[in-house]
């Protein structure tokens, strides 16, 4: 019995020991120690660390611990460390992500804390906003192109777009046809589709429909899907989405990623992350080209990995330091040096090799000022793009269009009616005197 | 008298002793799990939320389980047009969007039934269509699997040289990842660099049309059931091995001295001594194949049109990934009700076989 009772003990303070690990108490002789989160990157890594050195000798108040988990099980490793009351001061966070933990309680805002003059000149889709506050920040931000063959284009005959005119809808499937008449390739176009990710089927294809003059959700209260998600204009992209495959333009599934680069596909729409491979691929012949415009003008996804502090934080004042101190334009034109994401600001984007001005990447840089839009930031989204890409691929599949996208509707309908306090409404939750962005 | 029963006691306590880790381990990570699912069932919790969940009574059971049904007359017939060469119905989606007394209903399958179409409906189609395919799935599966795993036992069984390494190499799928397993077969399965399609279309001379073999609604589900088979195999085939192992090798020569042949030989003495085994080795089977998750979620993500949804994987996509965590307990509370009540139809009907007279 004593045996037993001297176990439990030991179990006690081992739990004791364990769930104080995190936020220790400030050393009054050291800095104080701030605990990061970020997911497991490969390439970025070496990137990340040598910036948490940089600001860890920059100042002597704060320091930073930075522990990578692998991306995976990232979002269920907040989730389970906010409800486990362990959350880290700072963590990392996919925008659109961002709605869902706030109204979650996971996170604090920043902009009371990070100084305006720092938040202004970032691009807007690299903040995470939730009513009417400012809950995170990106040094990064990613673009979607098409990317093409220069020598093949003009071999077609077809007119080489530029960011002021994008191909339109009709000269796309011009395109797209005289390519697959040519024969030159197995399919004309890769669309990613074979990534069954719910993430990037949205990231990917609801750009399209808002480029159709329809949208995920109706926006203003974000309360209802009902005439926007089933609307002509989205059937109208819907059938046009449909037809691709029904054409034989776009292979359901590429057996692989490199469609593009091993000439099965003659184009390729997907992220700026794929330009080193095809770079180094085609050379000078990689024409990176603006998405068609489907009638509302083009637009392309935004918002990606950003900083965030968790709720629970007992320093947010070290954590917004840090948040201040990594999207100064010498910081954000660092990692995308040394990791080639693009840079949320004019400033930073001046200082990269990259996406200056005359940089070979520049058209990424303005392509996410002209064009991006964030995806519906709500706590919804989840259920908003399980339901979009669900119907989007019955749509690849071949059933009616319509249906599918009713079905989609009345998934999220049914959502928002469960989730009251999804909704936003106009006014709540914004502290009296709060400052407005 | 005294004595036996305080043995008895005795013995009840030690099997207490010795099946307490194992009843507690049960008790923690089953029946607990499994009475706090039951209790969310009944609430709209959702996973992670700063609301507390509140009770809505057998609202998600009634989400899951609603049916009805839609009798729609031919388009044409009213509008008093000519006899049409096949009759035109309204899309019986928007009827049902239309009609508030169908709120929440969507079309699960729909007939004809003279003149009229009968359209079932659900308020959870998606569901029903997975318990459906989970069935399929296992009506194919454990059938194939067995038989696949009773030949490859046979097979390296018959004392031929370098038989144990057949073993380990036919067990060898099993030890290995399914994530894995199933990225590979994707690779195989593929319409135009897959392994199998041009294997097809080399032996029929290039006369076989390549098969899209996991983009094809009525070709998705029987692709998973062959990997599913080759990958499982290698596990029954060990257990038909231990039984094939304990059956008397004097039955076989006294069988041989009668002159039976290898036929009869199989079906009179083998199959009657491994009758205990095929009979674990098929509920074995059949659980595991309730469970189809993994080659889904990797391969096809229940595509394409859903013909490949399992139970489990809708579970999972509305309990963890949407966040649905009161619905998806509801999915699998109704699931075990299911399998509760197959198990106890398959014992009864076990037990009738067993029993019944000479």
């Amino acid at each position: 019995m004593r045996k037993l009772r001297r176990l439990a003990l030991g179990v006690g303070l081992a739990v004791i020991a364990l769930t104080s690990g995190c936020d220790r108490p400030a050393d009054t002789s050291g800095p104080v120690e701030l605990t990061l989160w970020k997911q497991l990157t490969k390439l970025e890594e070496p990137a990340y660390q040598a910036a948490f050195a940089r600001f860890n000798a920059a100042q002597n108040r704060w320091h930073v611990t930075a522990q990578s988990i692998p991306q995976g099980n990232y979002t269920q490793s907040i989730v389970a460390a906010s409800l486990a009351g362990r959350l880290p001061c700072i963590v990392m966070v996919d925008h659109p992500k961002v709605a869902s933990f706030v109204w979650a309680g996971h996170l604090r805002p920043i902009d009371d804390l990070v100084p305006a003059a720092t938040l202004a000149p970032i691009s807007p889709t690299a903040l995470g906003r939730y009513r009417a506050r400012i809950y995170s920040a990106g040094q990064f931000d990613a673009a979607l192109a098409i990317f093409a063959r220069r020598s093949e284009l003009e071999k077609l005959g077809v007119r080489i777009p530029t960011l002021d005119a994008p191909w339109t809808l009709a000269e796309f499937d011009t395109v797209l046809e005289r390519m697959r008449a040519s024969g030159t390739h197995r399919y004309p176009l890769d669309l990613s589709t074979r990534d069954l990710n719910p993430d990037w089927w949205t990231y990917g294809f609801s750009p399209m429909l808002q480029s159709s003059g329809a949208d995920l959700i109706d926006r203003t209260a974000m309360a209802r899907a009902e005439g926007t998600l089933n609307s002509p204009a989205a059937r109208k992209f819907a059938l046009w989405f449909q037809s691709l495959f029904r054409r034989d333009l776009v292979s359901r599934r590429e057996p692989d990623d490199n469609a593009f680069v091993s000439g099965r596909a003659g184009l390729a729409y997907t992220g700026n992350w794929w330009e080193p491979t095809y770079r180094k691929a085609l050379g000078n012949d990689l024409l990176i080209l603006p998405p068609p415009d489907f009638g509302a003008g083009p637009v392309i996804g935004g918002g990606s990995w950003q900083w965030g502090i968790g709720s629970q934080c007992k320093h947010p004042r070290g954590a917004a330091e840090f948040i201040d101190f990594m999207l100064q334009p010498r910081e954000i034109a660092a990692l995308s040096d040394q990791a080639g994401m693009v840079p949320v600001s004019e400033e930073a984007a001046a200082l990269t090799s990259e996406y200056r001005q005359g940089g070979k990447n520049r058209v990424f840089f303005d392509l996410m000022r002209r064009f991006a839009r964030s995806r519906p930031e709500t706590p919804a989204f989840p259920v908003i793009s399980g339901a979009f890409t669900n119907a989007l691929r019955r749509v690849m599949e071949g059933e009616i269009v319509e249906d599918a996208l009713d079905d989609a509707v009345d998934d999220i309908d049914q959502t928002l009616a469960d989730n009251p306090s999804y909704q936003i409404q106009p006014g709540a939750n914004v502290r009296p005197g709060a400052r407005q962005p | 008298m005294s004595r036996t029963i305080a043995r008895s006691q005795h013995g009840g306590r030690l099997a207490l002793l010795f099946g307490g880790p194992a009843l507690l381990g049960i008790a923690v990570f089953l029946v607990l799990p499994f009475l706090l699912a039951l209790g969310l069932t009944l609430t709209d919790q959702r996973l992670v939320s700063p609301e507390p969940g509140e009770f809505v009574g057998l609202r998600n059971y009634e989400r899951l389980l609603s049916v009805s049904y839609l009798v729609q007359e031919p388009e044409s017939k009213v509008r008093g047009e000519l006899r049409p060469t096949a009759p035109v119905y309204s899309r019986a989606r928007a009827v049902i969007r239309a009609n508030p007394a169908y709120a929440g209903y969507r079309p699960l399958a729909d007939f004809r039934l003279g003149e009229s179409r009968v359209t079932v409906l659900a308020k959870d189609p998606a569901f029903l269509r997975a318990l459906f395919n989970t069935f399929t799935f296992a009506v194919l599966v454990v059938p194939l699997q067995c038989l696949v795993a009773l030949g490859l036992a046979l097979l390296v069984n018959t004392g031929l040289k370098g038989q144990t390494a057949y073993r380990a190499i036919y067990f060898s799928p099993v030890v290995m990842s399914m994530v894995v397993v199933s990225v590979v077969w994707v690779f195989l399965f593929d319409r135009d660099l897959g392994l199998f399609n041009k294997l097809l279309s080399v032996a029929s001379l290039g006369a076989f049309q390549p098969i899209d073999w996991l983009g094809n609604s009525s070709t998705a589900m029987p692709a998973i059931v062959i990997m599913s088979a080759w990958q499982g195999a290698g596990f029954q085939m060990l257990i038909f091995l231990a039984g094939l192992q304990g059956i008397a090798q004097e039955l076989y020569d006294a069988a041989r001295i009668d002159g039976a042949n290898a036929w009869q030989r199989f079906r009179h003495i083998t199959l009657p001594g491994l009758k205990q085994t095929i009979a674990f080795v098929l509920v074995v089977t059949t659980i595991g194949a309730l469970g189809l998750f993994t080659q889904v979620d990797v391969m096809t993500q229940g595509g394409p049109n859903e013909a490949t949804s399992t139970v489990m994987f809708r579970a999972i996509q509305r309990g963890v990934r949407e966040e649905d965590v009161a619905y998806g307990s509801t999915i699998s509370v109704v699931y075990f009700a299911l399998i509760v009540m197959l198990v106890l139809v398959q014992r009864w009907t076990s037990r009738r076989l067993e029993g019944r007279p000479q």
